[in-house]
């Protein structure tokens, strides 16, 4: 009987929620909220202590129920910035943005552990006034916690807020807080109970681009005569405040301050070995683009044909071509390995709201196997023709929602291929050719004279 | 992850470096076969023609233009 009944929790609790542990404590919590660019990025830095009597595995990061944005990235490290496991979990009235931390030491009893958290939120800073004319300034109101939202009891707490420019216009006044330049600091406060919750709203400028990429179309090609070739699809709308009235392009030249909120150019990071670069649109090359070259990458700055105000839009294409040296590599005398980014850099702080990359293997390849960084939607393979294809070449696709900077990672293919496949393009070429002249040595055999030849006039 | 150790970088199995010069001496020779295949073609009578020689020559003709139009493609940036 004792033993069904021991069974039977461990089940439940299986099953059920996770369970909060009431006996850790947050000893010390530093919040750091970034609003200087369109994202919120939130890194806080927790000291946890164990005042219970058994051993903690697990941490568990609850995000507020009503939080304004979406979450895109998160990621715990602990104090030697080593990056720790984070599960999807479940407690009790949440159900969802549960996060379960597996600390790499069990904590004992008495001891206290460092751990760093990163969020960062996509759409978190809402403009207000939602429509400002050419001359205003843009300013954004951003909704967050006064508190660091956790399921445990917190000692001490103190969260300071980087803005981007010293002028705000209002600001939640839970005291102690004070402004110094461009940062508010609130707290430290002290014995805050679990899922505390209190509004803070801080209204001020943000003149930082607010650019959203709502579609990108990323687009990969190896061949194995060494070259791999990329090109972007990229749909870009300006997400902040909407313009209001007209546009004028006299006042919008004569005007050089740097406050604009509107989107002049803006500088895209490639490969440092990316060769053959090109940058248009449907009408064809936008010749308002410069590329620098840096030691370690690449620096395209980009303009597009027309400033962007909010509400605005433009698509472009961008394309290059790397050695294959740099991303592609050789198991076997069968097996290749790509080591290529899903997601490249498009601009600083960018938000990419959907994300689709196409990789088209050679011709023929047999075994592919994929492994990706993070979770993302693998869409159905389907086939495409280049040049001199007859047998179409196998196309991965794969689809994520939702994309910041620190999505920016390798994504890994391994695939089988057989070198002689190498020459099956110049052969075919040679064989298209030859049946050429074989038609020629056919037709110079045929007679179409409608007289009789001459040596047959002879007889 | 594989252990980049294991790996070896891909390069291509011809320097892409040589890939114009390799183009100008494989059509030379392609289109040079290919007029001599056309001058015997049309300057040959019914009792000259040898149809060995003709696919002979046709064939070495299709040959290097088939690899010459090959890297002619690769050296201009269409890799296939």
């Amino acid at each position: 009987m004792y033993k069904f009944v021991v069974l039977f929790i461990c089940m439940c609790s299986v099953i059920s929620a996770e369970q909060i542990n009431q006996l850790v404590i947050n000893k010390n919590v530093e919040r750091t909220i970034d609003l200087t660019s369109q994202l919120v990025k939130i890194t806080a830095t927790i000291t946890l202590e164990n005042t219970g009597k058994d051993t903690v595995r697990n941490y568990l990061i609850v995000l507020e129920p009503d939080t304004v944005g979406n979450l895109s990235y998160i990621s715990v490290k602990d104090s030697l910035k080593e990056d720790l496991k984070l599960t999807p979990s479940k407690v009790e009235k949440h159900e969802k943005d549960v996060y379960s931390v597996q600390l790499k030491q069990p904590l004992a009893t008495g001891r206290t552990a460092g751990i760093i958290l990163e969020a960062v939120f996509t759409k978190g800073l809402v403009p207000y006034p939602n429509s400002i004319t050419q001359k205003e300034k843009q300013l954004v109101r951003y909704f967050g916690n006064h508190y660091f939202y956790t399921p445990y009891a917190t000692s001490k707490q103190t969260t300071s807020v980087t803005l981007s420019s010293r002028s705000v216009e209002s600001y939640t006044k839970l005291k102690p807080v004070s402004q110094s330049d461009s940062t508010l600091t609130y707290g430290p406060y002290s014995d805050i109970p679990a899922f505390s919750q209190d509004r803070m709203i801080v209204h001020y400028e943000n003149n930082s681009p607010f650019l959203t990429v709502t579609r990108l179309e990323r687009l990969i090609e190896i061949s194995h005569w060494g070259n791999i070739a990329v090109e972007e699809n990229i749909e870009i709308l300006h997400t902040g405040a909407k313009l209001k009235g007209p546009f004028s392009r006299y006042d919008y030249q004569r005007d050089t301050g740097s406050s604009h909120h509107s989107i002049k150019s803006y500088r895209t990071i490639l490969p440092a070995a990316a060769y053959n670069i090109y940058y248009r649109d449907s009408n064809g090359n936008i010749s308002t683009s410069q590329v620098r070259t840096r030691k370690d990458w690449i620096e395209l700055e980009l303009r597009p044909r027309f400033p962007l105000f909010g509400g605005w839009r433009s698509s472009y294409t961008l394309g290059y071509s790397v050695p294959s040296y740099q991303y592609l590599y050789r198991k076997s005398s069968t097996e290749y390995v790509l080591n290529m980014r899903l997601l490249d850099h498009v601009f600083d702080d960018m938000h990419v709201e959907e994300l689709e990359t196409k990789v088209v293997l050679p011709v023929g390849v047999t075994e592919v196997q994929i492994k990706t960084p993070y979770e993302v939607q693998r869409l159905p393979d389907g086939v495409t023709f280049k040049y001199l294809d007859q047998f179409g070449r196998s196309v991965i696709k794969l689809r994520k929602t939702n994309l910041v900077e620190q999505h920016i990672q390798d994504l890994e293919i391994v695939y089988h291929w057989r070198s002689g496949l190498l020459l099956l393009e110049p052969v075919l070429l040679a064989l298209a050719l030859y049946v050429l002249f074989i038609i020629v040595i056919i037709y110079v055999r045929l007679d179409f004279s409608i007289h009789k030849p001459e040596h047959a006039k002879k007889e | 992850m594989v252990e980049a150790v294991t790996m070896m970088r891909y390069v291509s199995p011809v320097n892409p470096a040589v890939f114009p010069s390799l183009t100008l001496v494989l059509l030379g020779i392609g289109v040079f076969f290919t007029a001599w295949f056309f001058v015997y073609e049309v300057t040959s009578t019914k009792q000259t023609r040898d149809l060995k020689k003709e696919l002979l020559v046709s064939l070495v003709a299709s040959i290097f233009s088939g690899f010459g139009i090959l890297f002619l493609l690769l050296s201009v940036g269409i890799y296939v």
